[in-house]
């Protein structure tokens, strides 16, 4: 128990480092990128409307005083970090005043829900029917199963999204192509609503399912092959033991355990959002969030959400790593 | 079980949404129109004198909640294009331009109910005046010693000097200085006031908006005939609802589905589609090009501060090096309307410039230091019309104004035993095919283009870079993305396909981007350079031009004279090497709505982004009732 307890322990220092590096490559790469928020800011006022030299030159020095953004980079660093101890990322830049959390946790959600879902539809139908083709191998079925997965699988998500664009937004508009949910209802718990959310999430949700899959499958096919080699489990075929059991309790039980550390993982990046996906169609994720951020050079909101991924994806891979020896007796602790 | 965990998993995104009520807008009475600047992070935020706002200005907030005092149509307006709109009258200056009085309107309203009086006015001056960070505080600070209204309807700006065209801070062209409610605003901290819900001055009030921010719709006042706007009679649709439709291709096939009636821009090749497909949608011209003519001209700028580009002979030379048909091809696939000198050829321009200096234009000529010649071919316009006529068949005009203000009239002829005459004379040799400058270097040259921001243009830039290698100058195309604007305002560049010219459209008076031009405003290099000059270009005999343009009234018709005076310089130096106006694939769709502004009917810009697109409103009526 000791022994686990300094594991734990050691894991958990991992995971601090892991994060403090990656905020602190996130917040220099943002901060020298080419890209000034003043500018961005200045170039969008200026594009079409004033042009008073002298005004512009005044309107930059305020909003670099406004922004913060002037400083020393270290200086601007520590205060990030700072500001991050305290659950504060601070305002975003292209939308100032208004602090980042209030942009992200809008956006939050519908990511979430959409990014969560898809996730645990592929992981549950991919392992599902990679184990069955595993198992049963000379299934024509399953084979066939197999091609169809497999064919989506090196597909980019983009591509599936803008067929799917055009079959049901074009040639046969029965399902909604833009948006998270039909604009002026109102918002709430009420059935129309909650179908319209569902019906806009269902393009966005195959294109990501589909391609999702394969890699799935993949990997439970090959793990589920090697498992059914395994002396275990032809001993239980010989001793009778009937195909339905083995299948779910000695072969993709056993198989399973890399299969929910990629599913940990998987969870932990949806807070990066989809973004080609929720630019096709229209989805409100963070995903756009984060690409607007970047071109206004809002670095602010940048490492708000990249800050979210950073930890959840850190914290997927922590739980994974002490859960592992509860539930899999074969880890052994170094 | 899926199913149930998909469905609380979704149910809960709903409950973690800010509310927003909204009620059910009938779709024969609400004009659905593309936001461009897409879907808004921040929707709450309504406050559009702060930068914040500005990107949230194209959400209909804008073209329909706002008002200022006067406003210039890009095309030919509905009554003339000036109109005055909070103002009863054009601006009055003294003498010497010191001071300017504004005659305000009676009887319009804010839509809570309070009057709009001189008061908000003295009041949106003097909360710039005190506070810096809004989006017009310096040009207020800069120029207003003083704002007091002599009586509720007449302002009295009092200014730190003389400026004659103090007056276009407060006129629209893409937008202006809007008024604020001083009832609203009072007591608030003007940085940090979201002005959620906005109290509006124009037609429309907001009705209700996505929290997520991909539309916001409008609903008609039920007193409008308190606005501006009803001077020219009651608006067509009972509600205009702003949305952000997605990718190009999304925008197309929301348009063949009836479910977006005016897409701001699209690719030339989504505008052909839906010319062919779509036979409700409509573009500016009936024909090719399809597309309205900004009144911005996109441009090569040269950096000025780049020893390889002091030479006039060797900017000439590069000018001589383009086959502009190419490019127009390459750009817009042909749907180009180019310009052979400074000023877009679009609105009212052609009439007061291209046109009259045509002449001048034929009769330029170039000492090459082995022959002169006329670079200036009058037909390159037709030429492009010809070249598309055999696969656009009846699309492409055949009377020759029709053509000269679709495509434009000349260019310069592609010449390339001229540009290397001039590139010899300027000092370059040439070995093999590559030129190498004086100093002995190979001539290079860096040519900056925005990429995915801006495709149309990178196409023509990309296009311009392969004919100067073919040339013989090694020329390196940068995408610079995102980073374009923060290189282009900080020189960081050598050649970039930008504009550095935008004028009123409808009005020949430049100053609107040629003051700026001023050798004062040019920073030394590694500074910052504020607009619109971002060539740093310097010339005294501009400068006198400007401060003679100054000294004239806005209307005084020596202004355009002084224009000409602009252009003859633009091109005997060739400091920018112009191209073409920038095309905006404005597409309307007539299934629920009728009366949109056309090349034939020019009442006002149809590009849905530009204030001024709230005139469309009057003219807009309902094919169902």
């Amino acid at each position: 128990m000791r022994s686990y307890g300094i594991y734990v322990l050691t894991r958990f220092a991992q995971f601090l480092l892991v994060v403090f590096i990656g905020i602190s490559l996130t917040f220099f790469i943002t901060h020298l990128s080419p890209i000034d928020p003043v500018e961005q800011m200045i170039a969008g006022m200026t594009a079409m409307g004033q042009s008073d030299p002298e005004a512009v030159a005044l309107m930059r020095t305020a909003l670099q005083e406004l922004y913060g953004t002037g400083g020393p980079l270290m200086e601007q660093y520590f205060a990030y970090w700072g500001r991050i101890l305290s659950a504060d990322f601070g305002p975003s830049l292209s939308s100032f005043p208004t602090p980042v959390s209030t942009l992200i946790s809008r956006a939050l959600p519908w990511t979430v829900g959409l990014l969560f879902t898809c996730t645990v539809i592929s992981w549950v139908l991919g392992n599902l029917l990679g184990g069955l083709a595993g198992y049963f191998r000379e299934s024509r079925m399953l084979k066939l199963a197999g091609v169809i997965v497999m064919g989506f699988h090196p597909v980019p998500y983009y591509i599936i999204a803008f067929v799917l664009l055009i079959i049901f937004g074009l040639m046969w508009p029965v399902l909604p192509t833009s948006g998270g949910a039909a604009a002026n209802l109102p918002r709430g718990w009420n059935a129309e609503y909650v179908l319209s959310v569902l019906r806009h999430s269902i393009l966005p949700a195959v294109s990501i399912v589909l391609v999702g899959l394969g890699g799935w499958f993949m990997g439970m096919r090959a793990l589920v092959s090697n498992v059914v080699t395994e002396d275990y489990v032809t001993y239980a075929e010989l001793g009778g033991v009937r195909r339905s059991r083995i299948l779910p309790f000695y072969v993709i039980r056993n198989a399973l355990v890399p299969q929910v550390t990629g599913l940990a993982m998987s969870l932990g990046a949806i807070f990066n959002g989809a973004i080609i996906v929720e630019f096709v169609f229209g989805y409100p994720g963070l995903g756009r969030l984060l690409i607007s951020a970047v071109y206004a050079g809002d670095y602010g909101l940048v490492l708000g959400v990249t800050t979210i991924s950073i930890v959840a994806v850190s914290a997927a891979v922590f739980l994974i790593d002490i859960l592992y020896p509860v539930f899999d007796p074969r880890v052994k602790l170094a | 079980m899926l199913g149930r965990l998909t469905l609380a998993v979704l149910a809960s995104a709903v409950l973690f949404s800010a509310a927003a009520s909204g009620q059910e807008v009938p779709r024969h009475q609400n004009l659905i129109v593309e936001n461009p600047n897409g879907t808004i992070a921040n929707p709450d935020w309504f406050n559009i004198w702060t930068p914040a706002g500005n990107l949230n200005q194209p959400t209909g907030l804008h073209q329909l909640a706002m008002d200022t005092f006067w406003y210039i149509d890009p095309d030919h307006g509905l009554e003339g294009v000036w109109d005055n709109s909070l103002a009863s009258e054009p601006p009055i200056y003294n003498d010497d331009f010191t001071q300017m009085t504004v005659r305000l309107r009676k009887g319009i309203y804010w839509s809570d109910g309070v009057e709009f009086t001189a008061d908000d006015v003295v009041f949106t001056a003097e909360t710039h005046m005190k506070t810096d960070g809004l989006v017009r505080s310096a040009v207020y600070q800069l120029n207003v010693e003083s704002v007091e209204a002599p009586d509720p309807y007449t302002v009295v700006f009092n200014l730190k000097r003389p400026n004659s065209r103090f007056h276009s801070l407060f006129t629209v062209r893409w937008n202006a200085a809007w008024i604020m409610p001083k009832h609203i605003f009072e007591g608030k901290d003007p940085l940090t006031f979201n002005f959620n819900p906005p109290v509006s001055l124009g037609a429309y009030t907001l009705h209700s908006y996505d929290p997520n921010g991909q539309w916001f719709t409008w609903e008609k006042r039920d007193d409008w005939e308190r606005t501006t706007l009803a001077r020219f009679g009651e608006p067509g649709p009972q509600y205009v609802t702003y949305v952000d439709p997605g990718p190009p291709d999304r925008r197309v096939i929301a348009q063949m589905n009836h479910e977006l009636d005016i897409i701001h821009d699209v690719s030339p090749e989504g505008m052909f589609t839906l010319a062919r497909d779509a036979p409700s949608s409509i573009a500016w011209f009936d024909g090719f090009p399809y597309a309205h003519p900004d009144p911005t001209l996109p441009a090569l700028l040269f950096n000025h501060q780049h020893e390889k580009f002091q030479s006039r002979d060797v900017r000439w030379a590069l000018a001589l090096a383009i086959d502009i048909k190419a490019v127009a091809m390459a750009s817009y696939r042909g749907a180009a309307t180019i310009s052979a000198i400074q000023i877009p050829p679009t609105g009212t321009h052609p009439d007061y410039y291209h046109i009259p200096l045509g002449e001048w234009l034929s009769k330029f000529e170039i000492d090459t230091g082995k022959q002169v010649i006329r670079p200036y071919d009058p037909t390159i316009g037709q030429q492009i019309a010809e070249m598309l006529r055999p696969s656009m068949g009846d699309a492409i005009p055949s009377e020759p104004d029709k053509i000269m203000r679709a495509f434009g009239a000349g260019w310069w002829k592609q010449d390339l035993e001229a540009a290397a005459q001039l590139m010899e004379k300027a000092g370059f040799t040439r070995r093999g095919n590559d030129w190498y400058m004086p100093n002995g270097e190979r001539f290079t040259i860096r040519l900056m283009v925005e990429g995915d921001g801006r495709p149309v243009m990178t196409r023509a830039g990309t296009m311009v870079a392969q004919q100067w290698r073919d040339f013989g100058v090694d020329v390196t195309v940068e995408n610079a993305q995102a980073a374009f604007f923060t290189r282009r305002n900080g020189g960081d560049f050598e050649v970039a396909i930008s504009w550095s010219v935008e004028t009123w459209g409808g009005h020949p008076d430049l100053s609107f981007f040629l003051d700026s031009w001023h050798s004062d405003f040019v920073v030394p290099a590694g500074e910052v350079q504020s607009p619109r000059n971002w060539q740093r270009w310097s010339s005294p005999e501009l400068d006198k031009i400007i401060e003679q343009i100054r000294e004239v009234e806005f209307d005084d018709p020596k202004g355009i004279e002084l224009g000409h005076e602009f252009v003859k310089l633009m091109v005997e130096e060739m400091p920018t090497i112009p191209l073409m106006a920038y095309n905006v694939f404005t597409v309307m769709d007539t299934t629920y709505w009728t009366g949109y502004p056309t090349a034939d009917d020019p009442y006002t810009n149809p590009v849905p982004n530009w204030a001024n697109s709230r005139y469309m409103m009057v003219r807009l009526r309902p094919t169902q009732e």
